[in-house]
């Protein structure tokens, strides 16, 4: 491999370009600082890129990460030796989970950043509160709901925290299900509502949104609907001229200089050679696996167990959330069709059983939503009969007449649940991968169970004349939402990251995915990350970046 | 290098009337159509024979010149690089699985009644795919009842599945997929379940293709789905 001149010294750098690292350009750029962007991914263009293909973008992995190139490993006993399995297997590409999500974006709940002092000490939990509350939040919160576009109706939320503005965008109107839905709500008295969306419906920003092929959750959407920072927040920090992207560039380690401060990354561009790319401040915001596992190689004598590792945690406490749902199915002879492939995957959602009851027999809740059963090939029909006619028959009598309630679940916090790199398998760059080592805490199995058989309630109420409940066995990774695997904190000896984001050990390290979040919070984590990286980059650009240093002290009230 | 993001088009949808052969051999093809048309049998309505699956696995099978189809549907595109690496090497692997896996077809079928497996009748078709899943042949689907399962993996990749399992899989996409890829011949599978999908992939690019219509169509009032939002506003709430 020839080395290349090496490239002249940036600001910041920023590797990932996800949700995280395109609010991150997207701050920092405007803000004046020059910046590179790094994503192992390709950089597509919706426009020319994006269709309704269903074995394209469902079935053979077209945006997500070749499981032979990028493989991961996961075990479910700390004696055994993990397998491969795409755990988690979030677009590793210009925009990266952006591109396919449904794009659930809930507010947190203010119970979200204190799950700790809440709820004491929880055995074989690590429960632990956050370094800010719900308010330091709120600003952001709204500054992205704005600026990247969400649907909603303000008000909805019977259970929603202090929000300062409403929506830039109206809800599509409900889906078949998602009538039966309100429908069943509404009998029960659960507090149904549009769950706020990743998608504008009206011209907004100078986006005139097309989409309405239902081809939604993981399909790339060409129509300029979904909220996406490839389309948005990315292109807006390019057009300030202070960003580059670097796109199917390999970052692989981050580079420690002699005064304990990262001073670059080293990467292998498209054609192979290996490049070190220098700057003032490196940014990670590759999603808590990828971001841990970069850390975990980016080992130095000061460093010798990973980057800014002394404490040890890096890696442990992830958390994942799980997706579970019960099935209905209908009677095609008796009942009108809900036609579950229309839709942009959620029509209606409630977080009625969100906070706490400990009647229930655990603690926290989950948010749940109707949602598409989706397209023909993977319609989601657990038991749906593999051969024969019984195949023929469940396809034609039920692919109409099925609806989904389905949540997400809020899993505890447990420190030996953790990323660290596998002793034996390498990607296609030669690299040890990351491998999740989980067991489910009881109380997430005890959730997952109540939750679950509270959506058959509701399917039920809807007129289900039968319903397969899917409950949790262990973790599988198919939300793909990834946190807590370099905790912010203020105690240097129990997290990694204070509340900006920034390494207690190493003071220009900055990670700004979910990977700081010390409790996973029960709802979709993609507009909390975005509002915290968007309050974290200010932060590096009117104040790091300035020589100055802030502290943020929660009052004893708060606490 | 081609970058990913430019990867060139080349070659055009398949014909899924087209009898060449790119990867299996007039026996192998042969069975295949016979085994796929037992996972997804003919009836009053098409099965897979008829929806041309066998045309669908054969190109996925070839190598990897039909692996995605151009956004468009104008063709395929060409891969490049590790990804094209990895797709070769996978492919090479699922090649040796159908290879096997025929081949099996053939012993259990000669072992359990003197025949190959595309001579046998339906009946004994069946018996030997129950006897290479190890289970018996999946009964109806019944109402009334509540069947719970562990862990639900919805979209399938291929990737290090047993010969059954991947023939299963590829019936399905074949019978369901975009028609560019040589199967769900003149949508025929999407006709049978009553998915109006796309004339074609461009029209889902542009906002030609529709499914406005399949929402709720009734009128309807925010206020009167969600009391709440009522409530809220009477109290004052103008956000």
């Amino acid at each position: 491999m020839l080395n290349r001149k090496k490239p002249e010294i940036v600001d910041a750098i920023v590797v990932g370009l996800g949700a995280n690292g395109g609010t991150a350009v997207k701050v920092l750029a405007e803000a004046g600082l020059k910046v590179v962007g790094f994503d192992r991914g390709p950089w597509l263009r919706p426009l020319e890129h994006y269709s309704g293909d269903e074995l394209k973008f469902v079935n053979r992995d077209y945006m997500w990460p070749d499981p032979k190139m990028f493989p991961r490993t996961v075990r479910y006993d700390e004696n055994a030796v993990a397998e491969r399995f795409p755990f988690s297997p979030l677009p590793q590409m210009v925009g990266g989970g952006t591109n396919h999500w449904a794009g659930w974006v809930p507010r947190p709940r203010e119970s979200d950043f204190m799950m700790r002092s809440l709820h004491g000490d929880i055995e074989g939990a690590s429960l632990a509160d956050w370094p800010f509350r719900y308010e330091h939040l709120e600003p952001y919160l709204t500054k992205v709901e704005w600026a990247f576009g969400v649907s909603g109706i303000a008000g909805a939320d019977k259970y929603e925290p202090h929000r300062s503005k409403g929506y830039p965008s109206p809800p599509l109107r409900p889906t078949q299900y998602g009538k039966r839905f309100y429908d069943a709500c509404n009998k029960m008295g659960i507090n149904a509502f549009p769950i706020p969306h990743a998608m504008v419906t009206n011209k907004h920003n100078g986006r005139d949104p097309f989409n309405q092929t239902s081809f939604w959750n993981q399909y790339g959407d060409p129509s300029g609907a979904r909220s996406n920072t490839l389309t948005s927040f990315i292109p807006e920090a390019v057009a300030t001229g202070n960003l580059e992207v670097r796109a199917e560039c390999f970052v692989q380690s981050v580079k420690l200089g002699r005064d304990g401060k990262a001073t670059g990354v080293i990467y292998i561009d498209p054609d192979g050679n290996e490049v070190e790319q220098d700057a003032r401040v490196v940014i990670l915001t590759l999603g808590a696996i990828e971001s841990a596992r970069l850390m975990l190689m980016s080992k130095s004598p000061r460093f010798p167990d990973g980057l800014a590792n002394g404490s040890g945690l890096v890696g442990k406490n992830a958390t994942f959330h799980e997706y579970l749902f019960a099935v209905g199915l209908f009677d095609k002879d008796i009942d009108e069709p809900l036609n579950g492939f229309a839709g942009n995957y959620i029509s209606g959602g409630s977080l009625e059983f969100y906070e706490t009851d400990e009647s229930r027999g655990h603690i926290g809740g989950s948010i749940i939503s109707a949602s598409q059963t989706c397209h023909p090939i993977n319609w989601v029909f657990p038991g749906r009969p593999t051969w024969g006619e019984a195949l023929k028959d469940a396809d034609r009598n039920y692919y109409n007449y099925a609806m989904k309630i389905g949540l997400i679940l809020h899993d505890l916090p447990v420190e030996s649940n953790r990323v660290d790199l596998d002793p034996t398998v390498k990607d296609a760059f030669g690299l040890p991968v990351a491998r999740i080592t989980h067991s489910p805490h009881r109380n997430d199995i005890a959730m997952g169970k109540w939750q679950v058989d509270k959506n058959v309630e509701i399917l039920e109420a809807a007129g289900a004349r039968k319903t397969v409940p899917v409950y949790l066995d262990k973790m599988t990774g198919n939300t793909c939402h990834q946190h807590g695997t370099a905790r912010m904190g203020a105690d240097p000896a129990k997290s990694v990251l204070n509340e900006w984001g920034q390494a207690h050990e190493v003071d220009n390290l900055f990670v700004l995915d979910g990977s700081g979040f010390p409790t996973a919070t029960g709802v979709n984590p993609t507009l909390t990350m975005m509002a915290n990286a968007w309050r974290c980059s200010e932060y590096i650009a009117e104040v790091y970046s300035k020589g100055r240093e802030e502290r943020l002290v929660l009052s004893n009230s708060m606490r | 290098m081609t970058l990913k993001s430019d990867w060139e088009i080349v070659g055009a949808p398949v014909d899924p009337d087209s009898t060449d052969r790119l990867f299996f051999t007039a026996h192998e093809w042969a069975t295949v159509e016979a085994a796929t048309a037992r996972i997804m049998p003919t009836d009053q309505d098409a099965g897979a024979r008829e929806a041309k699956v066998v045309v669908f696995i054969d190109r996925y099978l070839s190598g990897i010149d039909y692996v995605y189809a151009a956004a468009d549907g104008s063709g395929f595109l060409k891969i490049t690089g590790k990804y094209a690496d990895a797709w070769r090497a996978r492919m090479n692997e699922m090649q040796n699985v159908y290879r096997h896996g025929l081949a099996q077809l053939d012993a259990l079928a000669e072992a359990e009644g003197g025949k190959r497996f595309a001579e046998l009748s339906d009946e004994g078709a069946d018996r030997v795919l129950e006897l290479l899943s190890g289970a018996p042949k999946p009964g109806h689907v019944t109402l009334g009842t509540k069947e719970p399962v562990t862990t639900f993996l919805q979209g399938s990749f291929d990737e290090g599945l047993d010969f059954f399992s991947a023939i299963c899989l590829h019936t399905r996409q074949g019978f369901y997929c975009d028609p560019v890829y040589g199967g769900n011949k003149d949508q025929m599978g999407w006709k049978f379940i009553g998915f109006p999908g796309p004339k074609s992939l461009k029209d889902t690019m542009d906002g030609t293709y529709s499914t406005a219509e399949y929402f709720y169509q009734g009128d309807f009032d925010w206020e009167d789905l969600i009391p709440q939002l009522r409530a809220y506003r009477q109290a004052g709430g103008t956000l």
